[in-house]
């Protein structure tokens, strides 16, 4: 059996950040994630580094909450951040009055907010619409939600961290009101085994509720669904916010070569109602028109949805609604000592969450070493002579990304397998620009057990053909490596195609249409993916 | 004013085909192509119809055809024409010595770079799979560098196919050295065994790796000419049979057989015009009098006495997809498609089921002539043909070439 101190649930931004705050206080410790890490909420927003803009008027604590953090992560995760800067731009549709009352209320919490001329702002993104009324500067970012994720784990294991994927909690075991161990089953092969261990940190999103559950404590998590739209562009250059009160659609961010467009709100009752649809599409694209007059005329990659993890200690507080600041439930309160719930929150406010919860469970196990979270970066730079190394392999747009995406020690190892079989330099992934290299390295990770694990971490597979090329490659490169989990590759095919195809179904038009053509002419008319294989045969 | 018969709007197979047709009754024709349609994607196989209705395998293309739906095109070409029409095919792949193998009578279950086998009706001769059948042992080779082919994927997932379980495979690989920096595809490849010197330097190489008498397994890759000298010359110099899978784009089976028709069409006096965009139609009295296509320049006039409509589907531009809505761009033509466009797709991308926006076309006559909601025919002289028709999928059904030739050469049977 195997034992630990603290057991994380959760492979999301707070869980993982709780991982490593507990490793780098010297706290042994082991993440559980029900999925791959960053399958929930934690990719399935907009990727927006909050100002505290949007929070300032209705909530100032989480906008406070939000500046500060936003500062620090800009430091710490630089390699996860894109420093755009945002601007809150009122359009010929909104209510002027607001505009007054959202500078004041930025002012009071220390958000710097610039006015600047539409005029100004207009040379700076052309593709803004003309008819907006006024535009301010904040300081907005972009931040990639998957790397963020990675990179706290990869520093976590380098203070002992121990992470399991595709492991889900069964039971949560206590004796005499104090927790002992957990009950866990890997979804993948359906073996159920025990850890023990004297603390169980539930970080679980909008799955808290359902995991307080297992101890018979209930947790108000109301999971409400957002819906957003990946467009092939970089539309804007800046995260475009619509200045009116929080609704749907009115936040833009650009993540390199793209830009997301969300998000709907809407109540649901499961955590994992994940599957966008295309009304929703075309009610964002409506709304989205008052910012960018063109929107219809730039091409989709994919919708996706996540759910908020709201939490409310009033059992009615539902949407927008409710608070979107984070509250630690300390399960002792409820009869069971050694079980605490984090709820709430945002991903801006991830580290803070994490210290947080730190603090209270290292408040038990008598351990004094202070956060340092704030002021160790994740991952060290890399250094200008391994960048120039790198470049001898690397396309020149190539080397950054590659750099940004692994880390250090992550391009040390891909330049290794490059230096070792040149032709590894090739781009198994046109698109996103990635090379079977790296793919390779990806898929050797432990926490890899389907392409749609190696895609996460290199974002192979997430540009314009959204497969239709690297699907075949890289399940060829995982059979050609002899890795144990690419047994049966016609099953590789189906989960990474059909997880494609979740996001392209509600946007079936235009160019999409096109490209799913072709895709479908590749897998199903010549490969013969979803055939039969006859037992006549040939 | 110079005015053609036919004006064929299209250069895919269905264009090619309904081209090849026409001369073929002493009609004056002009091609219009904006591209090569799907043939250098999807490839030189003719499927026919390999998956019915649920996802069972049809027992020959032959019964397939008298199983399709009434909204199908097979239906509405009738079975005579279709056998003509994959005579004709036959016939001219025959005349330009790039002969195709294969009947309606016979579904032919073809390897492919996924390690699969899928059912086809026509092949050309580099995929003949007689020796394969037959043989005991079966040599994989791949290319170093080309990273469009992953051999030990055939070769395990052979093994798992019941009538292929019992061979032995051996996987080998050649390093054709072509990769000078940039990326290598089979049509890479390809170009090298069509130069002399290319293919005695892969003769050598393959030498080395592979025993005389062997069967093996290759990409796409027996040159990119439609002729069998180069499938020819190397298994006389290594004593081979070589099996060429269907593949990844870019299909050089595909090039091939493109190359092949439309030689064809200009040894026979079709006049072919490239990059042509053809914007709209002029229409008098129920009649197509003239297309409108728009160059980098200029707009010009192409006027005739029928019009072959075969630009393709969605992927071809042929039909516009909108919310809700589907557009013909050039005619305006009307396409039945539900307004709720949740009930386009199926939510598995793969499944016993077609995708019902793959059957989202043009609605038609058995001449081929497009009809309205209430099946009253449009245009008298603008005959339809390929991907634009409406009540096929030809991913799951496997019959994607086989209707480009069947609705081509009805249509060109019709003016």
């Amino acid at each position: 059996m195997q034992k630990t101190t603290v057991v994380v649930i959760g492979g999301g931004a707070t869980g993982v950040g709780i991982l490593r705050d507990l490793c780098m206080r010297g706290v042994d410790a082991i993440l559980l994630e029900q999925q791959d890490l960053a399958y929930g909420t934690s990719s399935r927003y907009h990727g927006l580094l909050h100002s505290g803009g949007r929070y300032a008027v209705k909530d100032a604590e989480a906008g406070k909450e939000c500046i500060e953090e936003n500062t620090i992560l800009r430091k710490i995760g630089r390699h996860c951040v894109e420093q755009t800067e945002g601007f809150f731009a009122r359009t010929h549709l909104d209510d002027e009055a607001f505009e007054g009352k959202w500078v004041e209320a930025c002012a009071k919490v220390g958000i710097p907010t610039i006015p600047i001329s539409v005029e100004e702002a207009l040379r700076l993104e052309p593709n803004l619409s003309p008819k907006i009324k006024s535009v301010y500067r904040v300081p907005d970012a972009a931040i990639d939600g998957f790397r963020m994720v990675w990179q706290n784990v990869a520093s976590a294991r380098k203070y002992g961290g121990r992470v399991l994927t595709y492991t889900t909690v069964v039971g949560i075991e206590h004796s005499n009101n104090q927790v002992v161990g957990i009950k866990v089953r890997n979804t993948l092969t359906g073996e159920v085994s025990n850890i023990a261990c004297d603390f169980i940190v539930s970080a679980a999103g909008s799955w808290a509720g359902e995991i307080a559950a297992l101890a018979g404590i209930n947790v108000n998590v109301q999971p409400d669904r957002g819906t957003l739209i990946a467009f092939n562009h970089r539309i804007t250059s800046r995260i475009v916010n619509r200045l009116r009160p929080a609704s749907d659609g009115d936040i833009f961010v650009p993540h390199g070569s793209i830009t997301i467009l969300g998000t709907t709100s809407a109540s649901v009752n499961k955590p994992d109602d994940t599957v966008p649809n295309a009304k929703e599409v075309v009610e964002l694209l409506n709304i989205g028109e008052a910012l960018f007059e063109d929107i219809r005329s730039y091409r989709m990659l994919r919708a996706f949805a996540g759910t908020r993890p709201l939490y409310s200690a009033d059992p009615n507080a539902t949407g927008r609604g409710a608070s979107r600041g984070f509250v630690t439930l300390d399960h002792a309160h409820d009869g069971l000592k050694g079980f605490v719930s984090v709820v709430g929150g945002k991903f801006t406010t991830y580290r803070l969450m994490a210290e947080k919860v730190t603090d209270l469970v290292c408040g038990y196990l008598n351990v004094k070493t202070p956060c340092r979270t704030a002021v160790e970066n994740l991952v060290e730079d890399t250094s200008p002579a391994l960048m120039a190394k790198a470049r001898l392999y690397f396309p020149a747009y190539g080397a950054e990304l590659a750099a940004s995406r692994l880390g250090s020690e992550g391009l040390e190892k891909v330049i290794a397998r490059i230096q070792e079989k040149p032709e590894k330099r090739q781009l198994l992934c046109e698109c996103e620009n990635v090379t079977m290299a790296e793919v390779e390295e990806a898929a050797a990770d432990s926490t890899s057990y389907m392409i749609s694990d190696v895609r996460r971490k290199t974002r192979m597979g997430m540009g314009t053909c959204q497969g239709a090329f690297c699907t075949f490659r890289s399940v060829g490169a995982v059979d050609a490596n002899g890795l144990s989990w690419g047994k049966d590759t016609n099953v590789l095919f189906k989960e990474f195609l059909q997880g494609r195809w979740k996001g392209i179904r509600p946007i079936l038009w235009g160019n999409v249409m096109r490209e799913m053509e072709l895709t479908r002419g590749i897998y199903e008319g010549t490969l013969n993916i979803n055939g039969a294989i006859d037992n006549e045969g040939i | 004013m110079r005015e053609y018969d036919i004006v064929v709007i299209g250069g895919g197979l269905a264009g090619l085909m309904a081209a090849a047709a026409a001369t073929k009754r002493g009609k004056k024709v002009t091609l219009l192509s904006l591209g090569s349609g799907t043939l250098t994607i999807g490839g030189g196989i003719v499927d026919v119809m390999g998956y019915l209705e649920g996802g069972i395998p049809a027992a020959t293309p032959s019964a397939g055809l008298l199983q399709v739906g009434a909204g199908h095109p097979y239906k509405k070409i009738g079975r005579p024409a279709i056998e003509e029409s994959i005579r004709f095919f036959k016939e001219i792949c025959e005349q330009e010595g790039y002969s195709y193998i294969g009947n309606l009578d016979k579904t032919q279950w073809i390897p492919t770079a996924a390690g699969t086998l899928k059912p086809t009706c026509l092949v050309p001769r580099t995929m003949d799979t007689t020796e394969l059948k037959k043989a005991d042992k079966v040599t994989v080779l791949g290319f170093d560098a080309l990273k469009d082919f992953y051999p030990s994927l055939i070769a395990k997932n052979f093994k798992k196919i019941p009538a292929f379980a019992q061979k032995e495979y051996e996987v080998v690989m050649i390093d054709p050295k072509l990769s000078e920096g940039r990326d290598v595809t089979a049509l890479d490849v390809a170009r090298w065994l069509d130069t002399e010197e290319g293919l005695a330097s892969c003769i050598e190489k393959m030498r080395n790796v592979i025993d005389s008498g062997s069967v093996v397994i290759i990409p796409p890759i027996l040159g990119t000419r439609p002729s069998y000298a180069v499938k020819e010359k190397l298994e006389k110099a290594l004593g081979c049979h070589f099996v060429e899978t269907a593949s990844v784009p870019p299909s050089i089976t595909g090039l091939r057989l493109r190359t092949m028709l439309v030689r064809y069409l200009k040894k026979n006096g079709v006049r072919i015009v490239e990059q042509a965009i053809v914007a709209k139609s002029i229409v008098e009295d129920g009649k197509c009098v003239a297309v409108i296509t728009e160059g980098v320049d200029r707009e010009r006039t192409y006027y005739a006495k029928s019009f072959i409509l075969a630009n393709g589907g969605f992927y071809g531009g042929g039909l516009l997809a909108e919310p809700g809505k589907v557009i013909e761009p050039i005619f305006n033509l009307p396409v039945e498609a539900p307004t709720d466009h949740e009930l386009w797709a199926n939510y598995s991308l793969f499944s016993s089921e077609a995708q019902p926006f793959a059957k989202l076309g043009l609605d038609v006559d058995e001449k081929m002539r497009p009809l309205d909601a209430n099946g009253k025919v449009l245009l008298n002289n603008v005959f339809v043909a390929g991907r634009n028709l409406r009540g096929y999928d030809f991913s799951f059904e496997k019959s994607g070439n086989g209707v480009a030739i069947a609705s081509g050469y009805q249509a060109a049977m019709s003016v």
